[in-house]
C-alpha cells in the first residue's frame, strides 16, 4: 500500500469510499472507462446496507426490496432469472458479492479501512484520505479524485416527544428481526417502507401492536394486474400515459381492491396517489383488516409507560420503535461546504456534482421511488463520463459544472413538490432523473469525443 | 458519437420471461487463467452444434468453453412460448448465462447468433466478441435476398411466420451427405419475430467498456454474403477474416479446427481486463 500514500500527492488513483451497492458500482464503472481505482471499506465484506450484521447495515431479517428485479438490479448485471420478482435481503447481499467477483473488483477493495477524514491539498488538485484500519493505525493517502458512497441510511433520525418513556427506546437501525417483539405491547412509530414491515411483524409476533403514523398513505400491493405494481406504472409511464390519468387509474384500481382504508381507522390520505413515494406493502392492510395493527395518529407525549397520542387518546406500551428514517451525513469530510452543506442538506446538482471540484462526487444520495442500484449504475457511469471528459476536454466540464452551479436545486420529481422533510430532499421521481442523468452522460460524451 | 440510453421504461415494465436454459460446458483439467468462451448458436440450431468440436477443442487450449442454448431451443425451456420469443429475449438468454459465469467471457456468436452477441455487447461488458458468419448488424436483406435466390419457397415460408426451411447445401460445404443428414435432423423451429427481426433491425449500440470485436467468414457461405460480413466488421472498424472452402456452419465442417484455432489466438491475446 505504499505506493498510494504517496506524500506528494501526485497519484492518478481515485478513491472510492464504501463498497456497497454505489461504491461497487463506482469502482466498476471508473475501472471500466480505465481509471486507477482503490475503494476503502470500513466492513469486511461488500454489501453496505445489505451486508447483514455489518456496521452499517440496517436491514432487518425479513427485508425484501420493495422495488421488482428490472428496477432494481444493475442494468449490466441482470439478475438471476430464478430469484423472485422482489429478493430477500440475503440474495441482495449475494448479488453484490458475484458482482464484485465477476468484474474482478475485490483485488481494488481494501476491507477494514475505515475513512475518517478527508479534505483537499495542493488548492484541491487532489485529496488527502485519513484511513482507520481495524488495529486502529491510522494513515494518510492521497488520491486525484474521491467517490463518496457512503450511504444515507444508516445514521439514525431519532423523532422528539415530550415526557419520558419507561420501557425499550428503540430505532429500527437496532431492529434486525422479531425475537425482540415477542410477549410485548409494542407501538411502532413511523408510515415509511421500514415503519409498515414492522409493524406487520409486530401484528405477528408482539401481543399487541399499535401504528403511529403522521399522515394517511397510498398503499400499493407488491402485486397488480398479475405482475410487480412497479412494472404496471412504468408500463403506463412508457406508453406515455399522462400522470393524472394515471393517478385516477391506481386511484379506481384501489378503491376496487383494497377499499375505503378508513374504515380500518386510517386517516385519509392528504395527497393524491403518485405524490409521496408510493408504500409499498400487501399486508399491512391484511392486518389492519384482521384486527392485529391498530392504528394511532401522531405521538404527542410519553409519561412512564403511558402514550398520549395526538387525538387525545391513550394507551400503555412496553416497547417504542421508532421507524424514522435516517440522516444524510459524510461525517468525515473535514469541510462540508466542499459538498454545498448548508446545516441541513448537500446541494448537489444531479445529486452527484459539486461545482466546487472537479475531483469530488457523492454517488447513492437519492431517495427514488424505485429501484436503487439501477440508478446508482447511471450516476457512476456519469461520474466515469465526467472524469473521461476532464481529460479530454477540459473547457466541456468548465462549462458543465457552470452549468451545475446554476441548476444545483434543480429537482428530478417529474413536476411533483414532495413534502419538505430531511427524507424528501433527495427524493427523486425515477423517471425524471433517470432521464436528466442520460442527458449528463451524453453531453459529456459528445464534448469527450469531439474534444 | 452513440448516445447512451439510460431511461428505458418500457424494458423495465416488460423483462423477458424467465427460462431454464441449457449450458454446456467444457472445462480444462486445470486452472489456466484465460478468460470463458461463451457460444451462442443461429437460427434453429441449438448449444449441441459447438459440441460436436469446438467446445473440447477449446477447452484443451486451456479455455473454459460453454454454450447455451436460446430459449424454445435445444434443450431450454420456453418452446411452448418460441412463437412469441424476440431477438430480445434471446439477448436476455445470453446474458443471464454470461453473468452467471465467475468471469466476464468472450462472447462468439454463429449467424443470427452473431446478431444477438452483437446487441449483447451494447448491454454487458464482455471481455470481447466474435462474429461468426453472422447475420448483418445493420440488417439481413442481403441474407433474405440470397435465401430466396437459392430457394424463393423457403423465403416465402419464412415471410408469412413459418420456421425457414434449410437444405444442407446451404450450411455445409466440406461434409458428406450422411454427416450433414445427421446435423440436419438435429435442427428444430424458429421464432417467426426472430426472423423478420433478422432481416429488419438497426444497428446495434457500441459494445460497452470498448471490448474489441473479431468478425469471421465463410468463404463458400450461401446465406450470409460476404458483403455483409464485411459491412459487419466495419461497422466496429475492423477487416474481417474469411476461411475459404467453408459453408455457413464453419464449426460443424470437416476442417472446423481451422476457423476455431484462428478464434482462439485472437482471444489469446485479448487484454485480460477490459477498459
Amino acid at each position: 500500500m505504499a505506493e498510494r500514500g504517496d506524500p506528494t500527492g501526485r497519484t492518478a488513483t481515485y478513491c472510492v469510499i464504501g463498497a456497497g451497492s454505489s461504491g461497487l458500482a463506482a469502482v466498476k464503472n471508473l475501472r471500466q472507462y480505465g481509471f486507477d481505482v482503490e475503494c476503502l471499506e470500513r466492513a469486511e465484506d461488500v454489501g453496505g446496507n445489505w451486508n447483514f450484521g455489518g456496521p452499517t447495515s440496517r436491514v432487518y431479517a425479513s427485508t425484501h426490496v420493495i422495488s421488482s428485479k428490472p428496477f432494481t438490479q444493475y442494468p449490466d448485471f441482470p439478475m438471476p432469472d430464478r430469484w423472485p420478482d422482489y429478493p430477500h435481503h440475503s440474495q441482495l447481499h449475494a448479488y453484490f458479492r458475484r458482482y464484485a467477483e465477476h468484474f474482478d473488483l475485490l483485488r481494488h477493495i481494501r476491507f477494514g479501512h475505515e475513512v475518517v477524514d478527508l479534505r483537499p491539498v495542493d488548492g484541491a488538485a487532489a485529496w488527502q484520505v485519513t484511513v482507520r484500519t481495524a488495529d486502529g493505525v491510522e494513515e494518510t493517502r492521497h488520491y486525484a479524485g474521491v467517490v463518496i458512497a457512503n450511504g444515507h441510511n444508516w445514521q439514525p433520525k431519532w423523532p422528539r416527544y415530550d415526557g419520558e418513556f419507561a420501557g425499550e427506546l428503540l430505532h429500527s437501525m437496532h431492529y434486525k428481526g422479531p425475537d425482540v417483539l415477542r410477549g410485548k405491547r409494542v407501538l411502532v412509530v413511523g408510515g415509511g417502507n421500514t415503519g409498515c414491515d414492522v409493524a406487520v411483524e409486530a401484528a405477528q409476533h408482539a401481543d399487541r401492536a399499535l401504528h403511529s403514523t403522521r399522515r394517511g398513505y397510498w398503499y400499493v400491493p407488491k402485486f397488480t394486474f398479475g405482475r410487480a405494481s412497479d412494472q404496471v406504472n412504468d408500463l403506463l409511464i412508457g406508453l406515455r400515459v399522462p400522470r393524472r390519468l394515471r393517478q385516477w387509474l391506481f386511484r379506481a384500481t384501489l378503491r376496487a381492491t383494497v377499499g375505503d382504508l378508513t374504515r380500518f381507522g386510517l386517516p385519509e390520505p392528504d395527497h393524491d396517489i403518485l405524490e409521496t413515494h408510493p408504500i409499498v406493502n400487501s399486508l399491512l392492510v391484511y392486518h389492519l383488516g384482521h384486527g392485529d395493527i391498530t392504528p394511532k395518529p401522531d405521538v404527542r407525549r410519553f409519561d412512564g409507560y403511558r402514550v398520549t397520542f395526538a387525538d387525545g387518546s391513550e394507551d400503555e406500551v412496553d416497547m417504542v420503535l421508532c421507524c424514522t428514517g435516517y440522516l444524510a451525513t459524510v461525517d468525515f469530510l473535514a469541510d462540508p461546504q466542499r459538498l454545498n452543506w448548508d446545516g441541513d442538506r448537500f446541494h448537489l446538482y444531479q445529486h452527484v456534482f459539486t461545482p466546487r471540484h472537479d475531483n469530488l462526487f457523492v454517488a447513492g444520495l437519492i431517495q427514488p421511488d424505485s429501484g436503487q442500484f439501477t440508478i446508482a449504475h447511471w450516476q457512476t457511469v456519469a461520474i466515469a463520463e465526467f472524469l473521461r471528459a476532464r481529460e479530454r476536454a477540459p473547457h466541456a466540464v468548465r462549462e458543465f459544472l457552470e452549468t451545475a452551479r446554476r441548476k444545483l436545486d434543480h429537482r428530478y420529481t417529474a413536476g411533483v413538490d414532495y413534502a419538505d422533510t430531511t427524507r424528501h430532499y433527495y427524493e427523486i421521481a425515477h423517471h425524471d432523473y433517470v432521464r436528466g442523468l442520460e442527458r449528463t452522460i451524453n453531453r459529456l460524451r459528445r464534448a469527450a469525443c469531439t474534444r | 458519437m452513440h448516445k447512451v440510453r439510460a431511461y428505458r421504461p418500457l424494458e423495465w415494465a416488460l423483462p423477458p420471461r424467465p427460462v431454464e436454459r441449457e449450458v454446456i460446458s467444457r472445462l480444462p483439467d486445470t486452472e489456466t487463467g484465460r478468460p470463458p468462451l461463451l457460444f451462442v448458436h443461429g437460427m434453429r440450431h441449438a448449444a449441441a452444434c459447438f459440441d460436436e468440436h469446438w467446445l473440447r477443442h477449446a477447452a484443451e487450449r486451456g479455455f473454459p468453453a460453454h454454450a447455451v442454448s436460446l430459449r424454445g431451443h435445444g434443450g431450454s425451456g420456453g418452446r411452448d412460448l418460441l412463437r412469441r420469443a424476440t431477438l430480445r429475449d434471446y439477448v436476455h438468454d445470453v446474458i443471464q448465462t454470461a453473468v452467471a459465469l465467475p468471469r466476464q467471457p468472450v462472447l462468439i456468436g454463429h449467424s443470427m447468433g452473431g446478431l444477438v452477441v452483437a446487441m449483447a455487447l451494447a448491454r454487458y461488458p464482455a471481455l470481447g466478441g466474435v462474429l461468426v458468419a453472422p447475420v448483418a448488424v445493420d440488417h439481413g436483406l442481403g441474407s433474405a435476398l440470397a435465401l430466396g435466390r437459392h430457394g424463393p419457397l423457403a423465403l416465402l415460408r419464412g415471410l408469412a411466420g413459418r420456421t425457414v426451411p434449410l437444405r444442407p447445401e446451404w450450411l455445409f460445404a466440406q461434409l458428406d451427405g450422411d454427416t450433414a443428414t445427421r446435423h440436419m435432423a438435429g435442427l428444430g423451429d424458429e421464432s417467426p419475430l426472430a426472423q423478420y427481426q433478422m432481416i429488419l433491425h438497426g444497428p446495434p449500440g457500441r459494445p460497452l467498456g470498448g471490448a474489441p470485436v473479431l468478425v469471421v467468414g465463410a468463404g463458400e457461405d450461401r446465406l450470409v454474403p460476404a458483403g455483409d460480413v464485411r459491412r459487419t466488421a466495419r461497422y466496429y472498424g475492423t477487416e474481417p477474416v474469411f476461411h475459404r472452402g467453408f459453408g455457413h456452419d464453419l464449426m460443424l465442417e470437416t476442417r472446423w479446427r481451422e476457423p476455431l484455432d484462428q478464434i482462439l489466438s485472437w482471444v489469446a491475446e485479448l487484454p485480460q481486463v477490459t477498459r
